[in-house]
């Protein structure tokens, strides 16, 4: 799995890449989780996130790749993070609702960033969201303290949850701000966020990445995608 | 929770009133609940045709995005404009404002494979 952190894909392809892993378990196989990363760095939109949205003369500029995820929210930049995704049966009765399962797979991610020493909990709403993801909390995401270190966001269909994230270990040059239209300073931005690098923990990607698989397999008993090693 | 008994259910949690030949369709009480604030739904084009079980809409809340079913097959011929600049209706009225789209259907004899409102209840208890 840790070899899909070498695979090269452009971001349209990682975003195909996660559906596949959908589409697997819709077709009987188990739980599975994905680790990747973005190279060029990626700018992605939410599955409705308007087009408006973005700079693309400055992404182009920047030499950011755009890609539309298949999952909700707003406008991620991909990079200086890694990136996991799992998909698992869509649970039933209550346990299956959106913030149930946020909550049960954040439990493999806070395990995981915990062995790194990085105190993580569920993030709770702080207001409407803007265009830019990382800016705001809603219960799909992950704080230390106050300042949000993850972003999440699901696609369900087929009785599968298809949730994938953003772990932030460190910051480009550049950010969101630089690449979305609207009234989002990067000031704000970078008090609202925490990187690993900045909690001075480890930031090496297979480092963080093996945290992430023990995190999963010890709290839900997720393993990685065989598929990966493609 | 809300279950009209007048209303059809889907196992994927969609309703179905029926006028007619026309059947009017929405997401229930429990998965407006489950789904949490939505945020925005993508409607299907008026004339589309639907299969049943099929997806034909989704609806965003919290940064999920659901696929939603249609409960009968048919041809689509009316969706809830008012949903565009108010996709909360689904949360605030679920049954009323918050319907999502209406189909005439193909045949008004699949409404027999859908639940009535006790055994729903069931569905989503157990």
């Amino acid at each position: 799995m840790l070899d899909d952190l070498r695979v090269v894909r452009d971001a349209a392809g990682q975003m195909e890449a996660d559906l596949e892993l959908l589409e697997a378990v819709a077709a009987g196989g188990p739980p599975v989780l994905r680790l990747y990363r973005f190279d060029p760095p990626a700018l992605t939109l939410g599955r409705f996130q308007p087009d408006d949205d973005v700079d693309r003369e400055a992404c182009a500029r920047l030499g950011v790749d755009v890609a539309r995820r298949p999952t909700g929210g707003r406008a991620l930049l991909h990079g200086p993070d890694l990136t996991y995704a799992v998909a698992i049966p869509e649970p039933g009765g209550a346990a299956g609702s959106v913030d149930a399962v946020y909550r049960l797979l954040a439990g493999g991610l806070i395990a995981g960033l915990a062995t790194l020493g990085v105190d993580a909990a569920v993030a709770c709403g702080d207001g409407a969201p803007g265009p830019v993801c990382m800016v705001t909390q809603q219960g799909a995401d992950l704080r230390v303290g106050d300042r949000k270190v993850c972003g999440s966001a699901q696609v369900r269909r087929r009785g599968v949850v298809l949730q994938h994230g953003s772990i932030l270990l460190g910051r480009l040059p550049f950010d969101e701000t630089d690449l979305v239209h609207g009234p989002v300073e990067r000031q704000t931005l970078r008090a609202r966020t925490v990187t690993l690098a900045e909690l001075g923990a480890p930031t090496d990607p297979a480092v963080v990445g093996e945290a992430v698989v023990q995190g999963f397999a010890s709290a839900l008993g997720i393993s990685p995608d065989p598929v990966g090693h493609r | 929770m809300n279950l009209p008994d007048q209303l059809r259910y889907s196992s994927e949690h969609e309703w179905v009133a029926v006028d007619g030949a026309v059947a009017r369709i929405g997401i229930t009480d429990f998965a407006q609940d489950a789904l949490g604030d939505v945020v925005y739904v993508n409607v299907p084009e008026v004339g589309a045709r639907v299969e049943a079980a099929g997806s034909c809409a989704e609806v965003e809340s919290t940064k999920s995005v659901s696929d939603i079913y249609a409960p009968v097959s048919g041809s689509v011929v009316a969706v809830n404009a008012a949903l565009a600049a108010t996709p909360e209706l689904v949360n605030s009225d679920p049954y009323g404002e918050g319907w999502i789209f209406e189909v005439a259907m193909d045949d008004p004899a699949q409404l027999e494979a859908l639940m009535d409102a006790a055994a729903y209840r069931s569905l989503v208890e157990s």
